[in-house]
């Protein structure tokens, strides 16, 4: 039967509970058994095998002495099992455990009809002798004799001697009782000469009390003494073989604490690697996270010096734009001074002359020299007020008429000298929404610049027109113009334009820069366009004024 | 009609000369120029005064601003006022801002931005902005008298003293005792004139001074006025005469 199971477990490798629950019946460990033909049968689908799993678990209650759950277990099993003899026959036997003699001899019956000639795995003779102990049992002298010596004959012929002893003492035990001593004592005798010839302790020393008794029975007393010291002896030995059972149990308890100790051992390194392992990954993850927080401020800082580095090369630069201005500044001051100086000196001269007409043309001179070095230390006063942000700036409503008029007003004479005319044809429903100072500085300073770059006899109109947002004011002259480059230079930020190209004309673009700079502040832009010898329009946008304010 | 009177507070005297100079020759009389503070006050209340001009700086000290939160606290006494200033000093500037309604002028200046400035103070203080600079508008309407432009001055008519007003479109002829004069006034000023009960409306046209009514001759539909102006008065509005005799 087991190589049957063995082969069915090799077909059935992939259900790995099944597989289990075989390989432990096999190694006889009932235990696991239990356990993993459980499990298998907890999902199990197949007949067959299920079968099988309840079979291996009724034959490991069986061992384990739990008739009732094996019993359950056998009558589990379907009739088409192809080894349901054995389970009637494992009833038969739980029946007779049990006592319930005759449902025993019913089951054994059963197996007993069976034809001889199959291939039935189980020994007949014992069955025979099973039938033999029921019918003891149920003191059938008669039947029991019968099927023990039945028994005797199959196992005789089979030379199973253990089996044979016990039918033998059985069969003696069996006429004992009946008081028939004659017959029952040479079976007695057969068990204990073959008994000699086997190593079975517990059946030699069952084999010599029969004896013994028998003996002390027939009154031969020293017979019953030798028997007796044998039977002792057999049970020393046994008792023997007990105590170094108990001594292997022992070692084997002593080997497995040692062996728990040393996996506590292994336990506590293991932790102790564990802790390792979490102190070298936490310090590596710490080290990680500064070696990125330094990464990151030795970026930082690296960018920082690129910010600092590059604002210190603009400041150079405007450091040196302004010593540059601050040059050209004070060498045109001190020009129109010294201009100032000379015209006064000349002034005196002819007053001492009394040559008036000369007189009257010398003082226009005078004021216009006076004029230009007021306006070009006007511009640098606004230019620093509006570089040091200490510039006052209120934006409101403003009319650009009557703000043109006011500009134009002051350079009235100059015009005048120079014969240009001049027209104001801002609409006069038009308001800015702008700082009334510095449009006046921005007008102030396109105005003189129309007039300083005029010819005689020019013209210079202002013109003023609205879109939705926004109302342009422009400043439009007929005089002598800039090329691309020089407009371009004038609206550069950054560039103070130094040309001298006509020392007596062209000035700083500092006033060019405060316009820029104003028109800016007042959220306004400056427009300039310009054709050489034919003019300049210069605009200014600005913010319309909401009527409702 | 007569001048707009100004007093100037300015410490330095060629400036101060310089702004008399061309208010003078602009039609504005000169109620009294003041070097320091207290001086002002004092002038300020001799005085009638239309419009102040005050320097932010005297003597080196922001008393000009002193002056005009002074005279800005009591609404009664409160002027319309300018504040001229050389400097663009900001921090001085924003307690400047505090005196609402501000404006200023940054010295120097010329005639054409005083002139501008004070009729943007007039403006703003009367919270009437865009009159004066508009084609259509030349008067200021305050709480006892109109403020007129005419060429580059200003104008002061007391309200007291007008009889009549006779409107025409878009402007209104004012009859004093004296005087008969065109002015442009808004339609909503002119009802505000005749909410304050001074006036009532005889006619379409005719607005008329309450407190100058002579005589009201009911069968030729005519109200008789001091100076002997006589003004048509209509059927529709007659109601007024009930008005009256409440008030008799």
């Amino acid at each position: 039967m087991d190589s049957e199971i063995r082969k069915i477990a090799l077909e059935n490798k992939d259900k790995a509970d099944f597989y289990k629950a075989q390989a432990f019946f096999l190694e006889k460990n009932w235990d696991s058994t239990l356990v993993y033909s459980m499990k298998y049968l907890a999902h199990a689908g197949h007949q067959e095998l299920a079968d099988y799993c309840h079979y291996f678990r009724a034959f490991s209650f069986k061992n384990k002495k739990l008739l009732q759950q094996a019993r359950k277990e056998f009558l589990q099993i379907s009739k088409n099992f192809r080894f349901y003899y054995k389970v009637r026959l494992y009833l038969g036997e739980i029946a007779l455990e049990e006592s319930n003699s005759e449902l025993a001899i019913h089951y054994f019956k059963e197996i007993e009809n069976l034809p001889e000639t199959g291939n039935y795995d189980f020994k007949r003779g014992v069955v025979y002798h099973n039938l033999g102990v029921c019918y003891l049992h149920q003191k059938k002298y008669d039947q029991a004799d019968a099927y023990f010596s039945k028994g005797a004959e199959v196992m005789q012929a089979e030379k199973d001697t253990i089996s044979l002893i016990g039918s033998y003492m059985n069969i003696a035990n069996l006429y004992y009782e009946q008081y028939k001593d004659n017959i029952a004592i040479p079976y007695f005798e057969k068990a204990y000469s073959l008994s000699k010839k086997i190593k079975n302790v517990e059946l030699k020393q069952n084999a010599a009390l029969n004896m013994a008794v028998v003996a002390e029975n027939n009154k031969k007393f020293p017979l019953a003494l030798t028997y007796r010291k044998e039977y002792e002896s057999w049970r020393d030995s046994l008792n023997d073989q007990n105590k170094v059972w108990a001594i292997a149990e022992l070692e084997k308890k002593f080997t497995v604490k040692q062996k728990e100790k040393e996996i506590g051992i292994l336990e506590a390194e293991n932790k102790l690697k564990i802790a390792e392992r979490n102190g070298f990954f936490y310090s590596s993850l710490l080290l990680l996270v500064l070696f990125g927080t330094g990464i990151y401020f030795y970026r930082q800082k690296i960018k920082s010096n690129r910010i600092i580095l590059s604002q210190k090369n603009k400041l150079d630069e405007l450091n040196a734009a302004k010593d540059q201005l601050f040059s050209i500044v004070s060498h045109d001051l001190r020009s129109s001074v010294n201009a100032l100086k000379t015209s006064n000196s000349k002034l005196a001269e002819s007053l001492e002359c009394k040559n008036f007409e000369a007189l009257d043309k010398q003082l226009q001179s005078n004021s216009a020299i006076a004029h230009s070095s007021y306006n070009l230390l006007d511009n640098l006063l606004h230019w620093a007020l509006l570089q040091t942000k200490q510039l006052y700036f209120h934006k409101e409503s403003v009319h650009l008429f009557s703000v043109v008029q006011q500009m134009e007003f002051n350079y009235k004479p100059l015009m005048q000298e120079k014969n240009i005319s001049f027209e104001n044809s801002v609409p006069k429903a038009l308001f800015a929404y702008a700082d009334l100072s510095s449009l006046k500085i921005i007008l102030r300073n396109l105005i003189d610049n129309a007039i300083k770059f005029s010819r005689e006899n020019g013209k210079i109109t202002i013109h003023g027109s609205s879109s939705e947002d926004f109302c342009t004011l422009t400043v439009e002259d007929s005089g002598q113009g800039m090329s691309k480059e020089i407009v371009s230079q004038l609206l550069d930020e950054s560039a103070l334009v130094s040309k001298k190209e006509n020392p007596e004309k062209s000035g700083t673009g500092l006033g060019m820069q405060l316009c820029l700079s104003m028109a800016q502040k007042n959220e306004g832009k400056l427009l300039i366009e310009s054709e050489e010898n034919k003019g300049t329009k210069i605009s200014i946008q600005l913010l319309k004024a909401n009527k409702n304010e | 009609m007569s001048k707009v009177s100004v007093l100037i507070i300015e410490d330095t005297p060629a400036e101060s000369e310089a702004l008399v100079k061309v208010l003078t020759q602009n039609n504005y009389a000169i109620a009294g120029v003041a070097t320091t503070f207290s001086e002002a006050l004092a002038l300020f209340y001799k005085n009638t005064v239309d419009i102040v001009i005050i320097d932010v700086f005297l003597n080196g000290i922001p008393e000009g601003i002193t002056f005009a939160e002074t005279i800005n606290i009591t609404p009664d006494i409160s002027r319309p006022f300018v504040f001229l200033t050389s400097s663009n000093d900001r921090q001085i500037f924003e307690r400047a801002k505090l005196t609402k309604p501000f404006s200023f002028l940054l010295k120097p200046f010329n005639e054409l931005e005083i002139l501008y400035a004070i009729e943007m103070a007039v403006e703003k203080f009367y919270e009437q902005s865009n009159v004066f600079l508009s084609d259509d508008l030349d008067t200021v309407l305050s709480t006892d008298s109109l403020f007129i432009k005419k060429k580059n001055s200003l104008k002061k008519v007391l309200i007291d003293d007008i009889v009549y007003i006779e409107v025409e479109e878009r402007y209104c002829n004012i009859i004093t005792e004296h005087e008969k004069f065109v002015i442009m006034i808004s339609l909503t000023k002119i009802s505000e004139l005749l909410e304050k009960n001074k006036f009532v409306k005889t006619h379409r046209n005719y607005i008329v001074n309450a407190n100058k009514i002579e005589e009201i001759v009911l069968h030729d539909n005519l109200v008789i006025l001091k100076g002997n102006h006589k003004v048509t008065l209509s059927e529709k509005h007659k109601d007024f005469i009930k008005k009256l005799n409440i008030l008799k």
